[in-house]
């Protein structure tokens, strides 16, 4: 399922509270990343400039992209590529699986894509009677399991190696062992024999180069390097918000996307592909394909505070930074895309079935900060808010705005006077007494009851004393 | 294509329905100026330090900067460090692979030479090279900021040298290592990127996707050697 239903939601992420296990998987892995990113961060002083650069361009090429598109088409198939473009997940699956059936190929190998997640290409090529074979570690590590990744960069990140050397010890019937080198070299020698096997490859694309027509591809294991170099047919799939003009774009994103990634300087291996193979060439397919997608990516360009989102390089760390997603992590979201990012396009890529994910957050603005594009996550959060409250409630967002203001305003004026406040603060904290249990309000009478419908709050304790404010201090 | 038109089409609709992006300035500011290199003298050694020194952060090995003559002799000895017996060799760019090739030959190794193919003896060849512990190549460029080398795959010099066996050694003139990867692709350009697949390799292959923990050699080359070469005339 690409997006389910709110209700699933709810349970899924209850659960996952519980979990205290898949907490500690997750904030180990998250924290190993961060401390690796303030580590390049701090060796790299133009950080911040190529972040501009970067924002600077994507926007820019989102501004233009009919014309990129066309430029782009143009070039891949001067270099003797096929372009389909696909207006949605099922005219994508359709096309990939008449070609891989038209090629009668045997075996399919896939380099890591999230694209192809979204467009649920695997279950259609199983349908077809295709076992395609995920080639990213983490990819194929949960492609055994039966699950989907729970996280864009690192898929497997829920999982413990002890977990994966059970799986491996269950499927292979290996000895058991927990070590990552080991299971690492088992993997490898599986997979190794499948590539050189394969007929049929598949990678997503991380960008394309509208001035050339070169794909390129950026990864760490050569999973993609070898999906798109040996099989004798190769299929790239991307979004149509992949594009980039020139080439001498390229460095800001690359300079900055393994950063934040991975917390490396460059990612071990970036491919730039520019056709099939030439004659005489070993490497290369002898034919290849691009699928172009859209499934509702033109929908958000519609929209000019939405328009943003698509600037996104899907680096994964507003992921490792939200303090919801550190607490749930991917599975929870129910959607292929989790976390900040994910809220925000998985309503728009998977309709109204994701339209809760947005509530998904609080707001804190740690996702803007480490975003390496500069997207503006909170308000394009707070917008989807309001374009999904909007069919339910006759409220609308002035109306909100203007309560939630005066509330303000009036909150200000009790918090001028100290005393005021402390014994309203006092009155209240009496009064809210009787609902809690743990120390956390959990139900509240109306008309505060939609506060704790989805949200615990702490106690106020009425002999906590806020210090007092110095007075008639300058602002 | 008709869908084609129809999709660009509808992207066209949504760009004007979506007006221009707030907050943004749409006249094409320039890019920030970059600064490309000068290579010369103490500076070369300086950068050619500066790639080694981050290929070795990312887990590379840095075999040394060895003038023409010296480089045979140390590859022979590297092979054997490795315990190699299959070596796979492709055309230099512009070192003479031919007589490192002579020279692990007479050292008894087994060479696996690229050479063009055509389609029917692509699978044979794969495996040939995939058989080789060792596969070297070299590179158009390097950059020292990073610790990446660029290779550019061609008929007799193919990317699989650098991916299938299990070492993979690389050669760099010093002269082609350049300050920052925005150097490289000013150097190297639009026309010449289109002309073949090219590849930027930082360091052996890797993967964190076991509790982010770093393993080597997943599915590329489990090391990667670095020669740098004194041009012939210095
Ligand atoms: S929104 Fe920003 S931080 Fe999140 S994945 Fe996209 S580029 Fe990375």
């Amino acid at each position: 399922m690409a997006a389910s239903a709110k209700g699933d939601f709810f349970d899924s992420s209850r659960a996952a509270v519980q979990d205290h296990e898949l907490q500690r998987k997750l904030e180990s892995a998250s924290t190993r990343h961060l401390d690796h990113f303030a580590i390049v961060k701090e060796e790299f002083p133009s950080y911040e400039d190529e972040k501009t650069a970067a924002h600077r361009i994507k926007t820019d090429a989102i501004a233009h992209l009919d014309e990129l598109l066309i430029q782009l088409t143009d070039k891949l198939q001067d270099s003797g590529c096929k372009v389909f473009f696909a207006e949605d997940a099922a005219e994508a699956r359709k096309y990939i699986v008449d070609l891989v059936k038209s090629k009668g190929a045997q075996h399919v190998v896939k380099g890591k894509s999230m694209t192809t997640e979204e467009i649920e290409l695997n279950p259609a090529l199983a349908a077809a009677g295709i076992d395609p074979v995920e080639t990213d570690l983490g990819e194929y590590i949960v492609q055994l399991r039966g699950e989907g990744p729970s996280h864009i960069i690192t898929p497997a990140i829920h999982l413990s190696k002890e977990d994966i050397g059970q799986l491996f010890t269950d499927k292979f019937g290996t000895e058991y062992t927990a070590e990552p080198e080991k299971l690492t070299a088992e993997a490898r020698e599986r997979l190794r024999a499948i590539f050189l096997a394969a007929d049929f490859g598949i990678t997503g694309v991380n960008f394309a180069i509208a001035e050339t027509g070169t794909l390129v591809v950026v990864e760490n294991e050569g999973n993609g390097r070898l999906s798109s170099s040996m099989p004798e047919t190769f299929v790239a799939v991307m979004g149509i918000e992949k594009v980039i003009p020139r080439l001498e774009d390229l460095s800001h994103f690359l300079e900055i996307l393994a950063r934040t990634a991975t917390g490396q300087k460059l990612t071990t291996y970036t491919s730039f592909i520019t056709g099939p193979r030439r004659e005489g060439e070993l490497d290369g397919p002898a034919e290849m394909h691009v699928v172009i997608l859209d499934n509702g990516r033109s929908a958000m360009l519609a929209d000019p505070v939405l328009r943003e989102a698509l600037n996104c390089i899907r680096c994964g760390a507003c992921l490792n930074v939200c303090p919801i997603y550190r607490r749930i992590g991917g599975h929870a979201y129910k959607s292929v895309y989790p976390g900040p990012i994910g809220s925000i396009v998985s309503p728009n890529l998977f309709g109204s079935a994701a339209g809760y994910l947005p509530f998904a957050s609080t707001l804190c603005g740690a996702c803007k900060d480490i975003c390496p594009v500069k997207i503006d996550i909170p308000r394009i959060l707070l917008h989807l808010r309001w374009k999904e409250t909007e069919g339910e409630h006759p409220l609308k967002w002035p109306a909100a705005l203007e309560r939630a203001r005066s509330g303000a305003r009036r909150f200000a004026g009790i918090a001028r006077h100290p005393r005021t406040a402390r014994l309203l603060g006092k009155i209240a904290a009496q009064m809210l007494k009787p609902f809690a249990h743990n120390g956390y309000l959990r139900w509240m009478p109306p008309p505060f009851g939609n506060w704790t419908k989805y949200r615990n709050f702490p106690r106020p304790h009425p002999q906590k004393r806020r210090p007092a404010p110095a007075e008639n201090q300058a602002p | 294509m008709a869908e084609a038109h129809k999709i660009l089409a509808t992207i066209k609709t949504a760009l004007e329905a979506g007006g221009q992006p707030d907050g943004h300035n749409h006249a094409a500011a320039p890019a920030p100026a970059r600064k490309v290199a000068v290579t010369a003298g103490a500076e070369r050694a300086e950068l050619a330090t500066s790639l080694a020194r981050e290929l070795e952060a990312v887990g590379g090995k840095f075999v040394g900067i060895l003038s023409p003559d010296e480089v045979s002799n140390r590859i022979v000895l590297l092979a054997r460090e490795i315990g190699a017996t299959t070596v796979a060799i492709g055309e230099g760019v512009s070192i003479d692979m031919e007589e490192i090739g002579a020279a692990l030959e007479r050292a008894d190794f087994k060479i696996v030479k690229t050479v063009p193919v055509a389609d029917v003896e692509r699978a044979a060849m794969r495996d040939r090279v995939a058989n080789a512990e060792l596969g070297i190549a070299e590179a158009e460029y390097g950059i020292a900021s990073t610790g990446t080398l660029a290779v550019i795959s061609t008929g007799t010099r193919p990317s699989s040298l650098t991916l299938l066996p299990t070492a993979s050694l690389i050669i760099v003139q010093i002269d082609r290592v350049m300050a920052d990867l925005a150097a490289v692709l000013a150097s190297l350009g639009p026309t010449r990127l289109a002309e073949h697949r090219m590849t930027l390799i930082t360091g052996p292959s890797r993967t964190a996707d076991i509790e982010k923990r770093i393993v080597l050699g997943v599915h590329g080359p489990k090391a990667l050697h670095l020669i740098v070469v004194w041009p012939r005339d210095e």
